[in-house]
């Protein structure tokens, strides 16, 4: 038996999918935002109280990255409404069930971040009459956020795989659109195959754009900064290999 | 050099009876220690003994259990207030104070996301409050005084160990502190590159600077110390002018130390 492959019927409903990529970057963006605020802010609490008001924000940043991001989904979807007693809309809720998933990778990340800061150049500051806010703008942000860049870049990838499982809940984003077309066509492997590269492309798009700003953010530049060094730095960086300007 | 008016007949930094203990392990036991304005001391001691701790302490990095430090009559880590008490210095204050005070780093904790210059022109502009130009000029100053005018631009990754450390001593030397600190400043170095790093700290104790130094540099103690001073297991065992330190140990803890240094 041959099997055929069928393209054709993925391009002629291609519209279908273009709308749920729309959809699928309103949910990531709007996640990958609200989600940098939540993880700022437990990260920030964390490091700031004592370990026993902590407790709670430990537990959370535990569940969220130990149970699945499916149910996770599925549970806000539902219970948030019964819990609260408002009724939030279908994306409303999608994205916050998503930010409080990517919030708990994310506020690792940056606690990880803050505290990798050498307390050496804390006390240095320190010495020279910093006070402990200008110490945090002047000597610890600079450094923690150059060195997050990567692992924020992951969390953030994530988030656009995340959002594919909002198709469960019905809403129409790129993965929902592509299990339409399916139940039409009977024809999963292509139409799968079509969505994974579209999904592809935006990921590595977020990649690219962290790795420019790790560029941005890289205080070792070359002292040749000529067109020819910046072209060779991004090219590493897009090829993964190590990118230069060592800390 | 001094930076408050009536300062002739006060001592530089004036130690009384200061504890410190990290858990159960006592570091400080009581140590008194008055530097003149313009002394220069030199602190000998066996790892772990407390140098770092002590230093530490007339800064505030590390805060005492008991005990006080005054810096020029005025107590750090606290402000008196006209009834006489004291009371514990809020942040700003401390940060304040902090700055009359300079400290070196065995490690030298120049930040790597800031030129060499500008290590040194951040805490005029933002501590001292300067101007951009100002902090600029001053900054150049005392780079020459260390030699390292060519290296203005360069990001301290780049620098020896021994420049890095003389960049920390211009950055240092920029805030015009009443009081140097030195933390073993050349323990993190390669040997041939400790040289440069003593020559520069010759220089300013020449200039009259009042300075405190832990070191395992014997001859520079030696040579340029008014004062040696030895800590063994918290406490100041030995201390005297440092041509008979070295010549006429008193004490066995001090002979058999020095003897373990190599000074013969
Ligand atoms: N923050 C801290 N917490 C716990 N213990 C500490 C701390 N800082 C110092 N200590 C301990 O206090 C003791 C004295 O340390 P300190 O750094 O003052 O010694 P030192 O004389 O400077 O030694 P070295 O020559 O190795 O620098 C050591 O046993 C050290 O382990
Ligand atoms: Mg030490």
């Amino acid at each position: 038996m041959e099997f055929e492959f069928r393209f054709d019927i993925v391009w002629n409903n291609l519209s279908l999918l273009l709308e749920g990529v729309q959809t699928t970057i309103v949910l990531s963006l709007l996640t990958m935002v609200l989600g940098t605020v939540i993880g700022l802010f437990v990260a920030i609490i964390r490091l700031r109280v004592k370990r026993i008001y902590a407790v709670p924000f430990i537990i959370y940043v535990e569940v969220f990255r130990g149970t699945p991001g499916l149910i996770q989904i599925v549970w806000i979807y539902y219970c948030l409404p019964i819990v609260t007693g408002f009724q939030l809309g279908e994306l409303t809720s999608l994205v916050i069930a998503m930010a409080l998933n990517v919030g708990a990778y994310l506020s690792e990340v940056f606690r990880a971040g803050i505290q990798g800061v050498d307390k050496g150049h804390i006390e240095a500051a320190a010495a020279l009459g910093f006070r402990p806010g200008q110490i945090t703008r002047r000597v610890v942000v600079p450094q923690a956020a150059y060195r997050m860049i990567p692992a924020i870049g992951n969390v953030f990838v994530s988030a656009i795989k995340l959002s594919s499982l909002c198709s469960v809940l019905g809403m129409a984003e790129l993965m929902y659109q592509g299990q339409i077309i399916i139940a039409n066509f009977f024809r999963p492997i292509e139409v799968f195959t079509v969505v994974a590269f579209i999904y592809l492309i935006m990921a590595y798009t977020t990649s690219l754009f962290m790795m420019y700003l790790e560029w941005k953010f890289a205080w070792v530049r070359r002292r040749d900064n000529s067109f020819w060094e910046k072209f060779k730095y991004i090219s590493r960086a897009a090829f993964s290999l190590k990118p230069q300007g060592d800390i | 050099m001094p930076s408050l008016a009536n300062t002739e007949n006060k001592l530089a930094v004036e130690i009384t009876d200061l504890h410190k203990s990290f858990g159960s392990l006592e570091v400080l036991k009581g140590i008194n220690l008055s530097v003149r304005p313009g002394e220069v001391i030199c602190m000998l001691g066996a790892s772990g003994s407390g140098k770092s701790t002590l230093l530490r302490c007339i800064n505030q990095l590390t805060v005492q259990d008991r005990g006080e430090i005054l810096i020029y009559g005025d107590p750090i880590g606290f402000v008196r207030s006209p009834d006489g008490k004291m009371k514990e210095a809020g942040t700003g204050t401390l940060a304040k104070q902090r700055s009359h005070i300079g400290f070196v780093f065995q490690q030298f904790n120049l930040w790597p996301h800031r030129t060499v210059l500008g290590n040194i022109t951040d805490a005029l502009i933002i501590v001292k409050k300067l101007t951009e130009e100002q902090a600029e000029k001053i900054a150049l100053d005392r780079l020459e005084e260390v030699g390292l005018t060519d290296w203005k631009d360069e990001y301290p990754s780049t620098l020896s160990g021994g420049q890095q450390q003389r960049v920390a001593i211009a950055r240092m030397l920029a805030m015009e502190p009443d009081v140097m600190l030195f933390d073993e400043p050349t323990s993190a170095l390669d040997p041939e590159r400790v040289g440069e790093v003593i020559d520069v700290m010759r220089e300013l104790a020449q200039k009259g600077h009042t300075m405190i130094l832990a070191t395992h540099e014997l001859n520079f103690a030696r040579d340029t110390a008014d004062r040696a001073i030895f800590i063994d297991q918290g406490v100041i065992v030995e201390e005297g002018p440092a041509k008979d330190f070295f010549k006429n140990p008193k004490s066995d803890k001090l002979r058999s130390f020095l003897k373990r240094m190599g000074n013969g």
